[in-house]
């Protein structure tokens, strides 16, 4: 499933981040990378998403959160 | 030459150190060929002078921005002997990264673990000993705002000069020049397994889940948190003006106190009427206009430097990030854009925080669209003199309106050139968690911004005010004997194509200077009583008799002209110091003129517009 569609406080791990090179080091420069583990604080309408992942809340855009690819992990 | 460069990512607290290293030894440029900034500064420590350069680069080293490369190219030239990285020791995993980038340049090095307060506080344990026989570097834990073990860091500098240490573990990655896609994902990979290896045994991260707690349970939610932000904003500039006003109110006696005395003294010397006139207005009135508006710009930056240290700017941004999407900009964008409400001096160089260049360009050219707070003394004012209060209140609305409009075609026009396609990706930013906020480096900071301003204000201001007397003075007094009465009458057709005639057309070139200069000057060329230049600078409102203007002006001028003049001093350039700030922030003489060009274009073509619409209902 789509990153965006992970309910808030719902925990999830990265699948697959895609091919766009540019967006791969953005975004795996704030340490979202393919394997880590993550917990959705935010998930409104409109708003970017927040995102808690190695130690930080990261605001992340809808746009981006539709490009990653995550599965749900039960805790 | 002893030369250390500071690397880290955003809300590592870079700045910070290169602040409280440098002091207001700085200068600013840009790199060469780019139109990245180069912050340069220089201290002393036992006799010895240090410079030290504050490298660009965001999260980390292996995108190919700009910044990113020049970061690379300053390394390879051998430039810096030593090179600071910076780590959030309250995020330690996530900030190690620039560190995982920056090793594989093999380059001399310390490690500084900033924040440790913050960490401390979460009750984080951190063996930096441990890190540092890992590393092979020396490992300083360390908070930069409270200024504290700034003589321990100065010290390990001086030493690492002389001896020089490498770091003896790195990630184990071929070259990262050009990668593909699956050389960024192995090397990602590497790099954050690296860091778990390192901070094996150095610290334990708390495995535990994120609770929105205190505060931002109220600020993160949608609308209300849109809601609180701008009260917080609100009640911040209340604050800005609590902290400004005892200097604005001494400030103002100058002018009162200075004026006759001199005036006195030298009409005693029977020195001529011209040099009597600068030294007893012309400079007291010049001087009580750079105090006050460097005091504006103290206590804006005091308020937002306040607001910024806690955190609270970066939850704003994450809240406004999609209404300024739509402009081009990023959620960052929305601090300047509001401390342009109260001072368009204050927006203009808020716009540090951007990211690069375009977007700072951007958000400045957009910042001016944003009437300050001394347009909203005068508005009020001249359109109560021709309209009721429900006709005042649709003015103020019809101005709030334009604002927007005004910004979307700013966004439109220069958009495109100044932020390519690549910039415009959405926000990916981190919120931070709530800090003390360090009263010591806020009023330092903000001090050392406020008399960089005096001093600017003090230049520009005397250079233009004593222009601008000459084309005003007036030997009898009547400004009708006044230079600016012959040019502004000769062009006076051209300017009444606009909606002005010379006299509300000379109130908008003055408005140009400073808007507190609007009710002074129409006082002047209405009722004639007074030369301009003695008012134009004085940006005290006293002496001008209302009622009495009011009389002459709806006596003179049409209720069109006075409309079209409200909106033509509001959206045309805010004031002189907005536009020196603009040059000095964007180091860009063209995208300078540019802006300003812009904006009176745009002025005179609203004025236009206004006038010629409500010429049949106010004629």
């Amino acid at each position: 499933m789509k990153l965006s569609e992970l309910a808030a406080n719902k925990h999830g791990t990265v699948k697959s981040l895609g091919r766009d090179e540019h967006f791969l080091n953005r975004i795996s420069s704030v340490g979202i990378t393919e394997g880590a583990v993550f917990q959705v604080v935010k998930n409104d309408r409109k708003m970017p998403m927040l995102i808690y992942v190695r130690e930080t809340l990261l605001a992340l855009n809808r746009k981006d959160c539709e490009k990653i690819e995550v599965s749900e992990v039960r805790v | 030459m002893n030369c250390i460069a500071l690397l880290g990512q955003p809300n590592s607290g870079k700045s910070t150190v290169f602040n409280q290293l440098t002091g207001s030894r700085q200068h600013v440029g840009n790199w060469p060929g780019k139109t990245v900034e180069k912050t340069e500064g220089n201290y002393f420590f036992h006799g010895t002078s240090y410079t030290v350069v504050d490298l660009p680069g965001s999260y980390g080293l292996s995108g190919n921005s700009d910044e990113e490369i020049i970061t690379e190219q300053f390394i390879k030239s051998g430039e810096a002997d030593l090179v600071c990285v910076l780590a959030d020791a309250s995020q330690l995993e996530r900030s190690l990264y620039m560190l995982a980038d920056f090793v594989l340049m093999d380059h001399p090095m310390i490690l500084l673990l900033n924040m440790m307060d913050v960490a401390t506080a979460q009750g984080k344990q951190i063996d930096d000993k441990k890190l540092s026989e890992k590393l092979g570097i020396p490992v300083l834990p360390f908070t930069a705002a409270d200024g504290k073990g700034f003589d321990e860091l100065k010290t390990l500098i001086e030493q690492e000069m002389k001896a020089p240490h490498r770091p003896i573990s790195k990630p184990e990655i071929a070259g990262t020049a050009k990668a593909n896609a699956d050389q960024i994902l192995s090397g990602v990979k590497e790099k954050y397994s690296w860091i778990e290896s390192l901070l094996e045994g150095v610290s334990k991260s708390a495995g535990e889940d994120y609770q929105v707690k205190g505060f931002d349970k109220l600020l993160l939610r949608p609308i209300l948190g849109k809601v609180m932000t701008l009260l917080v904003i609100l009640v911040g500039f209340l604050a800005a003006m609590f902290i400004m006003a005892p200097f604005m109110s001494v400030a103002g006696m100058l002018p009162g106190l200075l004026g006759k005395p001199i005036a006195d003294f030298l009409t005693g010397l029977h020195v001529h009427p011209w040099l009597v006139s600068i030294f007893s207005l012309l400079i007291p009135n010049t001087f009580y206009f750079c105090i006050s508006m460097a005091a504006f710009v103290f206590g804006v930056n005091v308020v937002f430097g306040f607001l910024e240290e806690i955190g609270f700017l970066a939850r704003a941004a994450y809240q406004f990030d999609g209404a300024l999407s739509k402009l081009g900009l990023q959620g960052k964008a929305v601090a300047p854009i509001l401390m342009g409400m109260g001072c368009t001096i204050g927006g203009a160089s808020g716009t540090r925080v951007m990211d690069n260049w375009g977007q700072k360009m951007l958000t400045m050219m957009v910042v001016w669209a944003v009437p300050c707070a001394s347009i909203w003394s005068v508005i009020p004012v001249i359109s109560n003199m021709f309209f009721p209060a429900w006709g005042t209140a649709l003015v103020c609305l019809g101005i709030i309106l334009y604002i927007f409009v005004l910004m979307f075609i700013v966004s439109r026009i220069f958009g495109g050139k100044l932020v390519s396609e690549n910039d415009r990706s959405g926000m990916i930013m981190e919120l931070p968690p709530y800090h003390k906020a360090h009263w010591k480096y806020i009023l330092k900071e903000a001090w050392i911004k406020c008399f960089d301003m005096f001093k600017r204000a003090l230049r520009t201001v005397t250079l233009v005010s004593i222009v601008f007397w000459a084309f005003s003075y007036s030997s009898s007094g009547n400004v009708e004997n006044s230079l600016l009465y012959k040019v502004g009458t000769f062009i006076e057709p051209v300017t009444k194509f606009f909606g002005m005639g010379w006299r509300t057309f000379m109130a908008f070139i003055t408005a140009a200077f400073a808007k507190e200069a609007v009710l002074g000057t129409l006082n002047a060329v209405f009722a004639g009583q007074d030369t301009v230049a003695n008012i134009a600078f004085n940006a005290s409102k006293a002496g001008v008799d209302k009622n009495a203007l009011a009389l002459l002006m709806t006596q003179t001028i049409s209720g069109a002209e006075a409309l079209a003049f409200m909106f033509a001093i509001t959206f045309s350039v805010p004031c002189l110091m907005a536009l020196s700030t603009t040059y000095k922030e964007s180091h860009s003489l063209k995208w300078t003129a540019k802006t300003a060009g812009f904006y009176i274009v745009a002025a005179l073509i609203l004025s236009c517009i206004v006038y010629h619409i409500a010429l049949p209902f106010l004629g």
